[in-house]
């Protein structure tokens, strides 16, 4: 339990932390958004409606006051209006778009490291056979190319050419969400690409590090006690290699989280998704600075939650922690 | 040395009977061809033990290879075509010819004197950020590793907050805030958001190395601090910051094609990602104009599968067992043609 609140207390600071730097990278940086804003209507604007902009940037008053405004206005969930979808509130396009990254992510995320790990297995356990000299190079090769280039090549085979794949967004255009079959079905259906292309370059990660561990862990004396007891090969390798061998993947699995979020931001752009990325690249485009900044936030948000998470999980798969 | 070993058992061997020549123990030369170990090259004698268990590691020697092939290739670009990247060389979209070796872009670039230039550039900033990554992360895992409480408590805070925010995220913030992201800016963005890793490896090693004899004995000593930590304990850590800076290498490349990519890198500038970002805009795959794509995405792929190589011979450098288990299959069917167990590995 200590060592759970310890956790939380360390995730808190991590997102104040964020929530600083986050505040004081557009001050420290030449021209900060209503500067930009104001200079851009070149010299059109009176003292009042430059003086709106500025308010409504969090840039009047001391440097103090407007960081307390600020982390006041993050525990709010108030990131400010949109400037390209105009009247939208930011977090609403925030959370539309999150969700969409979230079917993606999660779905790749998860298979990635069931492959990966169940391949790790393998390889670990057969280790200088066939598979493990074959694959293991291969897959992590994989993990090296760039996301970019497999989703174009993706979508180049399966939307362009065979035209097994739609073209773009998350769902049809004539159907409205809903829990019904025939919605989710589309979903996916849209989601494959995508998907596959996560997958491509970042299961090999999970490989490479389960099949490390694995080996390392094959010469404990436990192992050689549960053989020498006679167990069957296939309860020593799960209960006993394995289940310790994933403790430190799944804080990997935690951490790599914020990678992953990144990743799908060219996926989507490739796919026109309607995702966290897509939503950002238009923000940058149009320099929608409170998008650009919110988003950083969630992200950060979705890693401290998914660490929460694996901390949560190591606790129940590793009892040594239950007492420290 | 095996010439007398032969004319030794040879001269044995008349006295021996049969029955006892075939139970004879083989020779250690025997054994070895039998197990297909061979010998170092003596010429590695000289080199220090993990270099030379790097040098005779075949996959990480290819990985060097190709590394520096693309190195070399991008330095002398000059030499290789008389075209200049950010000029118009030639008719839009013209495929792959005599006078084009790779075609042009849709501006009418020549294809292959951008790769060779753009190398460069995106060689530099993934080689720069994943340089300074590792030194940042060796500077402070190791000062965490071995001063020990309140700076430890101070520095792993730092490494576990740069390893939860998510690095991509946080350099669109800043890259949208200047003006347009040149290399430089992104590559020293990678590099101060990149160093957890490697901080939190070496971090640990180090923690395992205070208490080693040999670092003992220099404190009992009474050398001073920095020369324990530059003579005992950074020579210890070399492996790991090669491997922190081989990864981070090659996540900056691939975080560089990927922010340019998206456009945020400057697009005046020639990168394997600005090259991506160019022909995903001009719609070179619908156009047909593949040779728009390959080239960037495939000198992309050949640095990282040969970074990815030459981090498989770091990693059985620094993890002996690793290594190990390349040979576990012949050791075993060497066990088993002696009718023993093998069921020990």
């Amino acid at each position: 339990m200590l060592y759970i609140l310890r956790r939380v207390a360390f995730y808190l600071a991590a997102f104040f932390v964020a929530v600083t730097l986050n505040f004081f990278i557009p001050r420290i940086m030449p021209g900060d958004p209503s500067a930009r804003i104001i200079a851009s209507f070149q010299g059109r604007l009176n003292e009042a409606q430059i003086e709106a902009i500025r308010a409504s940037y969090g840039t009047t008053g001391s440097m103090w006051e407007q960081y307390l405004g600020y982390v006041g206005q993050v525990l709010r969930m108030d990131f400010g209006i949109s400037t390209v979808q105009f009247p939208e509130p930011t977090s609403s396009l925030l959370f539309y778009g999150a969700t969409w990254t979230l079917v993606l992510v999660g779905i790749a995320i998860t298979f990635a490291f069931l492959i990966g790990t169940m391949m790790g297995i393998h390889a670990a356990w057969n280790r200088g056979g066939f598979f493990d000299s074959v694959f293991t190079p291969i897959n992590v090769m994989l993990n090296a190319f760039t996301p970019a280039v497999v989703a174009l090549l993706l979508f180049y085979a399966f939307s362009l050419q065979l035209q097994w794949f739609p073209l773009g967004r998350a769902h049809s255009t004539g159907l409205s969400p809903s829990l019904s079959f025939e919605f989710i079905g589309n979903v996916l259906y849209h989601a494959t690409l995508p998907v596959l292309s996560i997958l491509i370059v970042s299961f090999g990660g999970w490989h490479l590090g389960m099949r490390n561990v694995m080996i390392n862990l094959l010469n404990e004396d436990f192992v050689i006690l549960a053989r020498a007891k006679g167990l069957s090969d296939r309860r020593v390798r799960y209960r006993y290699v394995a289940r310790n061998a994933i403790l430190p993947q799944i804080t990997s699995l935690a951490l790599s989280v914020g990678f992953l979020l990144g990743g799908a931001l060219v996926t989507e752009q490739v796919f026109n998704y309607p995702g966290l990325g897509k939503f950002t690249v238009t923000a940058i485009e149009s320099r929608d600075y409170s998008f650009i900044q919110a988003q950083l936030l969630l992200l950060t948000m979705s890693v401290l939650v998914a660490n929460f998470l694996s901390d949560i999980a190591n606790v129940v798969l590793d009892p040594r922690l239950r007492k420290g | 040395m095996a010439d007398i070993t032969q004319t030794a058992s040879s001269s044995l061997l008349d006295r021996l009977d049969d029955a006892a020549l075939a139970s004879a123990a083989p020779t250690h030369i025997e054994l070895m061809r039998e197990l297909r170990i061979k010998q170092k090259p003596g010429w590695t004698s000289r080199l220090s033990p993990s270099v030379a268990a790097f040098v005779t590691n075949k996959k990480g020697m290819a990985g060097v290879i190709i590394l520096l092939a693309m190195i070399l290739f991008s330095i002398l670009a000059p030499m290789f075509s008389e075209y200049n990247p950010h000029r118009r060389a030639g008719k839009p979209h013209v495929a792959p010819s005599y006078e084009h070796v790779l075609g042009t872009t849709r501006m009418g670039k020549d294809v292959y004197t951008q790769v060779a230039y753009g190398g460069r550039i995106s060689l530099a900033v993934g080689f720069g950020a994943g340089i300074a990554a590792a030194a940042i992360g060796l500077a402070i895992g190791i000062s965490a590793g071995y001063f020990g409480g309140r700076v430890d408590d101070i520095l792993t805070f730092f490494v576990n907050v740069v390893l939860v925010l998510p690095g991509l995220p946080l350099i669109i913030v800043i890259a949208s805030l200047v003006d347009s992201a040149g290399p430089l800016v992104i590559g020293i963005v990678l590099a101060l958001t990149g160093w957890g890793w490697p901080a939190r490896t070496i971090r640990t090693q180090t923690l395992s190395l205070r208490t080693r004899e040999f670092v003992l004995s220099a404190e009992l000593m009474g050398e001073k601090k920095w020369r324990i930590i530059f003579k005992e304990i950074f020579p210890n850590m070399l492996s790991f910051f090669m491997g922190g800076l081989v990864l981070g290498t090659i996540s900056a490349i691939l975080a560089e094609a990927a922010l340019s990519f998206i456009g945020l890198g400057d697009p005046n500038a020639v990168t394997w990602g600005t090259m991506l970002y160019w022909a995903q805009n001009n719609m070179a795959l619908q156009t047909g104009a593949w040779w728009e794509i390959w080239p960037p995405a495939v000198a992309i792929m050949l640095t990282g599968a040969a970074l990815v190589m030459i981090n498989f011979a770091v990693d059985e450098i620094t993890n002996p067992q690793l290594k190990a288990s390349r040979g576990i299959r012949r050791i075993k069917r060497f066990l088993r043609r002696r009718g023993r167990s093998a069921d020990v590995f």
